[in-house]
């Protein structure tokens, strides 16, 4: 495997549209490691990118019927099993009672799902990741757009893909990514 | 003094959540006077003023010195108990009132049941028809099993005179506090056991009936569903446990219970300092500290002691062996209490009494506190004698 | 790989957006660069201005009061407060709904208002989402310190194992409480906070000084604006939404349970579920405005926080106090229709008797005051939107004075009748946590962006991406 002294190469656009584009046109020529950038969500971007289905919606729904059980078992094994006592007069199962936490636990463990499995799912807390070394990247969290075409790529070659990208419409510098 | 004598003067008494507050008046008696707060109170024949002798004093130590006034005051020796000519002014001042009991109305509602002789004949179970108790089996929840002993109270409204001596017995066996006038005046009086009294009919010649309110011990307790540590449940022998140790405060228990009979430790009122407060104690019976709710518990520490010593002795509890303390000072034998699954109690034979029901019953709590509706056998020939039962106007 | 067609269904996506917004929404001429610096600057200046420490610095005072008052509870007792038999609740109560009813319209915004795509949310839902958190905050004050034991409270409400084999008692309200209550705090942070990782991203490429960079990039946690992590965190920012959607009618529902559940009469009615939560977003509704005007006013967000969301956010308070006011005509006619002599009584007692002056207020603020809204001009008037959010404030508030103290001085029992006032520990409990609400918000104001800076980029035009062929 060859190996490079760079990361990879990252074009700078000004307009959300362009950014759209290059993703398709740097997809459709065969790239695959490649990520876009920008300051806020562009769903058709994620489609450029051939991001689909994610599996977050899965994880969640499975946290949340954990929930589910975990927060019925609890009353129930309490209640029932493990310290019955007659509280007036009510029956030890008194399941109207415990259909209330049981629906608060099943909605906490489901978003805990989706915040820490989101942040599993993105990698995060990623303190360093080497396009942090462009200074203008700091214009991603403004009005930037980013093209980053990495060098793993098995299409990746520094001279073929520097022109690939400084030919798409609406660039503007493109720089090379220290790793 | 009597409602229309104070209207007369101008006298108003305000019941507000710092006490009842009320006029400030002088007496004016054949030379002396005396200033004192006026009260009005139904039945009290009007144009006349009662005072009380024995308070006001000035040496009676830290607990007695300062409280009241001094009524010897107006006292002559030539007519120490009566005489004519008082002269009543208000000062124009305001006082405030201790008062347990801040409403004497019963507002036609059927917590008391009262009939006449000719009512009890026509209609032996008169007081059951004075409320809605519903039917046993009218319940979504099994019905909870009280096999062995199961305690319970009834209560005699034909004997109770309103001495208030079974307030008195409880508050020495159970270690109640003695929390002092300010905080009474903010409605945080201890006593596990009241005597509510009540007015009905017209306030010039009202009548009146004393119940004392004791904690009904419910099946269906409202109070213990809110908890939200399990700081009152129910024993297998149907008594509503309050565990002092777990309670944390949260005084949802008190909101509902109907009977209002829960009483809150929102200081530390016991005293915890004076050596011979702590000699005075009942020793069977936990001293509460701050933050605590306490109630009537039956008794609970005569009726463990009760029944540890008849399994000693390989035998049932004999009935009438555990008095609780309300019933054993109470001079009419108004108060009874025992063994309900135990059919030749005298519990039970009171209970079967047509006379019994018990308070709020269409609440559906079952309590296991009940009352005998009082009987009143007025003279027809009286005049102006309409004794209707104060609920008469509840179906 | 051949050309791929354009996909049709690219319209439906989040971000293909309905025509741009007019200049209701966005004021002004703005670019993304200028809606970035306009609420960065807030955060990042290192000057801050003079009125900011002077509302912290009575915010902070008023707090004190709090401290004063937990000190005398944990030390002297819950008694220096105004509960007794047969009023166990007071303003202890009240001040616990009333914080959490406030909360409910800050995740209303977020959530419910982001699943109905209503664009008008954008601007507004950062610091009302702020603002849920600190009257959460404030709320959970009062159930462990109105209790006798605080020091117990705090956690035997909560299940847990130990040596007693002891575990909460789940029939009751307060621990369904317990459960809610922490599950919408928890939530809402969760939710405010995942909505503030792109912004700490974009406070770290701006803050100029090394320290605040690590700070905020720490926060971050290293967001990068990467797609394929937009993919996700939209999937969960919508997913959180939803969840956070059932609160908002459960939260305040399990609230209204803890009286609905009680046999008080004027507790016990199935009404209580959907009228506390119309009256939480009333309430809520009032409070954003209270913050909301003074904030752009001050800070010069004119562009984004527009007319038209005050508008709207006064069209919303004034259908709430509609449906407020027909729980109270329900509870009214409830009342006698039941023929129940004791709730007859107590709607009889709440508006003739000794508290009948905190009923009429209650009717004037909530019922009347409210339907002036119907007014064009009075809605979009400014000032007087300012003036009618203190007045549904106070309308709540003794909504629920009357809710609890009305019905417990009065129940069952005649000889337990008793009367209810606030000491001055009770005042200075309240004003104590109205200055630890603000204490947060200043905090919040001068170190976090109140308005969402990338959900603004996503309503501006040029960030329309057209899908055309």
């Amino acid at each position: 495997m060859k190996r490079h002294r760079l990361y990879g190469l990252m074009a700078e656009f000004h307009a959300p549209a362009d950014v759209v584009a290059a993703a398709r046109a740097a997809h459709e020529a065969g790239y695959r490691r490649l990520d876009a950038y920008s300051p806020y969500p562009i769903e058709a971007l994620a489609e450029a990118l051939d991001v689909h289905h994610s599996r977050l919606p899965l994880l969640v729904l499975l946290g949340g019927a954990v929930g589910l059980v975990a927060g019925y078992g609890l009353q129930y094994w309490a209640s029932v099993i493990e310290y019955p006592m007659n509280v007036g007069g009510r029956p030890f199962h008194s399941w109207p009672a415990f259909v209330v936490p049981s629906f608060e636990t099943t909605i906490l463990f489901a978003a805990l799902t989706a915040v820490l499995g989101m942040l599993a799912l993105n990698g995060l807390p990623e303190p360093y990741h080497p396009v942090f070394n462009v200074p203008s990247f700091a214009l991603a969290t403004r009005d930037r757009f980013f093209l980053c075409i990495e060098a793993t790529d098995p299409r990746f070659d520094q001279t073929h893909t520097r022109a690939f990208l400084e030919g798409l419409a609406g660039v503007g510098p493109v720089n090379e990514v220290e790793p | 003094m009597s409602p229309r004598t104070a209207a007369r003067l101008g006298i108003t008494s305000e019941a507000t959540s710092r006490g009842t507050t009320t006029d400030l008046v002088e007496l004016r008696y054949r030379g002396r006077a005396v200033v004192a707060p006026a009260l009005a109170v139904p039945g009290h024949p009007d144009e006349t003023v009662t005072v009380h002798l024995g308070y006001g004093r000035t040496r009676a130590g830290r607990v007695g010195s300062g409280v009241g006034f001094d009524a010897y005051a107006l006292r002559t020796s030539d007519a120490p108990w009566s005489g004519g000519g008082l002269e009543v002014r208000k000062t124009g001042e305001r006082y405030t009132l201790a008062i347990t009991q801040q409403h004497w109305s019963l507002e036609g509602r059927n917590v008391i049941r009262a009939g006449t002789r000719a009512e009890y004949d026509e209609d032996p179970h008169f007081a059951a028809h004075l409320g809605h108790k519903p039917r046993r089996e009218l319940t979504m929840y099994p019905e909870y099993k009280y096999e062995g002993y199961a305690w319970g109270m009834a209560i005699d409204l034909n004997s109770c005179v309103g001495c208030n001596a079974c307030v008195v017995a409880c508050q020495a066996e159970n270690n109640i506090p003695v929390v002092g006038k300010d905080q009474v005046a903010r409605g945080r009086e201890m006593h596990w056991l009241r005597v509510d009294h009540y007015y009905t009919g017209a306030m010039e010649d009202p009548d009146t009936y004393f119940a004392p309110v004791p904690c009904m011990h419910c099946e269906m307790a409202p109070c213990e569903v809110v908890c939200p540590v399990a700081a009152t449940v129910h024993n297998e022998e149907g008594l509503n446990d309050m565990v002092y140790n777990r309670c944390v405060g949260t005084r949802y228990c008190s909101n509902n219970c109907p009977y209002k009979v829960r009483r809150f430790n929102f200081f530390l009122y016991s005293d915890w300092e004076t050596p011979s407060l702590k000699l005075g104690r009942n020793p069977d019976v936990t001293v509460r500290s701050r933050g605590v709710m306490e109630k009537c518990t039956y008794c609970v520490q005569r009726i463990n002691h009760a029944r540890v010593q008849a399994k000693n002795e390989g035998r049932k509890v004999r009935d009438g062996e555990i008095q609780t303390a309300c019933a054993q000072a109470c001079p009419g034998h108004a108060i009874v209490f025992g063994d309900v699954n135990d059919p030749q109690s005298e519990v039970s034979r009171w209970k079967a009494d047509p006379r019994n029901y018990g308070m709020l019953e269409e609440l559906n709590t079952r309590p296991r506190t009940t009352y005998l509706a009082a009987v009143k056998n007025p003279n027809p020939e009286m005049p102006d004698r309409e004794a209707a039962s104060p609920a008469a106007s509840h179906g | 790989m051949s050309t791929r067609p354009p996909d049709p269904h690219a319209d439906l996506a989040r971000d293909a957006l309905p025509p741009p917004p007019g200049p209701e929404l966005i004021g002004g001429d703005h670019t993304l660069a200028s809606v970035t610096e306009k609420i960065a600057s807030i955060t990042l200046t290192r000057r801050t201005p003079l009125g900011w420490f002077v509302g912290f610095g009575i915010a902070f005072t008023l707090f004190m009061g709090l401290l004063w008052a937990v000190v005398n509870l944990l030390f002297v007792g819950i008694g220096v407060w105004g509960p007794n038999v047969p009023v166990g609740w007071g303003f202890d109560i009240i001040n616990l709904v009333w914080w959490i009813g406030i909360g409910h319209a800050g995740t209303l915004i977020s959530a419910i208002l982001l699943l109905l795509r209503q664009q008008w949310r954008t601007s507004i839902n950062r610091f009302a989402e702020a603002m849920t958190l600190f009257a959460v905050a404030c709320a959970v004050f009062y159930p462990v310190f109105h209790t006798g034991r605080p020091w117990l409270a705090a956690y035997w409400l909560f299940p847990y194992p130990n040596t007693m084999g002891l575990w909460p008692q789940f029939r009751s309200p307060l621990i369904w409480d317990v459960f809610a209550i922490s599950t919408y705090g928890l939530v809402s942070a969760l939710f405010w906070f995942v909505g503030l990782i792109p912004d700490f991203a974009t406070l770290r490429d701006r803050a100029k000084s090394k320290p605040w960079k690590v700070a905020y990039g720490m926060l971050a946690m290293g967001w990068r604006g990467s797609a394929r992590h937009w993919h996700n965190y939209d999937t969960a920012y919508l997913l959180l939404a939803g969840l956070a959607t059932p609160l908002v009618i459960s939260v305040h529902t399990v609230v209204s349970l803890d009286f609905a559940v009680g046999i008080v009469p004027g507790w016990h009615a199935t009404i209580f579920p959907p009228y506390f939560v119309a009256g939480a977003i009333y309430a809520g509704f009032a409070m954003v405005l209270t913050l909301a005007i003074p904030l752009r006013k001050f800070y010069g967000l004119e562009d984004f926080i527009t007319l038209t969301h005050l508008e709207n956010m006064a069209k919303v308070m004034l259908a709430t106090g509609l449906i407020v006011g027909y729980g109270y005509m329900v509870e009214a006619f409830m009342a006698w229709y039941s023929a129940n002599e004791y709730e007859r009584f107590m709607i009889w007692n709440r508006m003739t008797g000794p508290y009948w002056p905190m009923y009429a207020a209650l009717i004037l603020c909530n019922v009347v005051m409210i339907n002036t809204l119907w007014v064009k001009n009075l809605r979009t008037s400014v000032p007087y939107l300012f003036f009618i959010s203190f007045v549904v404030s106070v309308g709540m508030w003794l909504e629920r004075y009357v809710i609890i103290v009305t019905s417990l001085h009065r129940d069952f029992m005649p000889s337990s009748w008793g009367m209810y006032s606030g000491t001055a520990y009770d005042w200075s409990a309240f004003i104590g946590t109205i200055g630890l609400f603000l204490t947060l918000f200043f905090l919040f104001i001068r170190f976090l962006p109140v308005i969402s800076i990338f959900e603004m980029r996503t309503i501006l035009p040029e960030a329309e991406v057209k899908e055309d062929a």
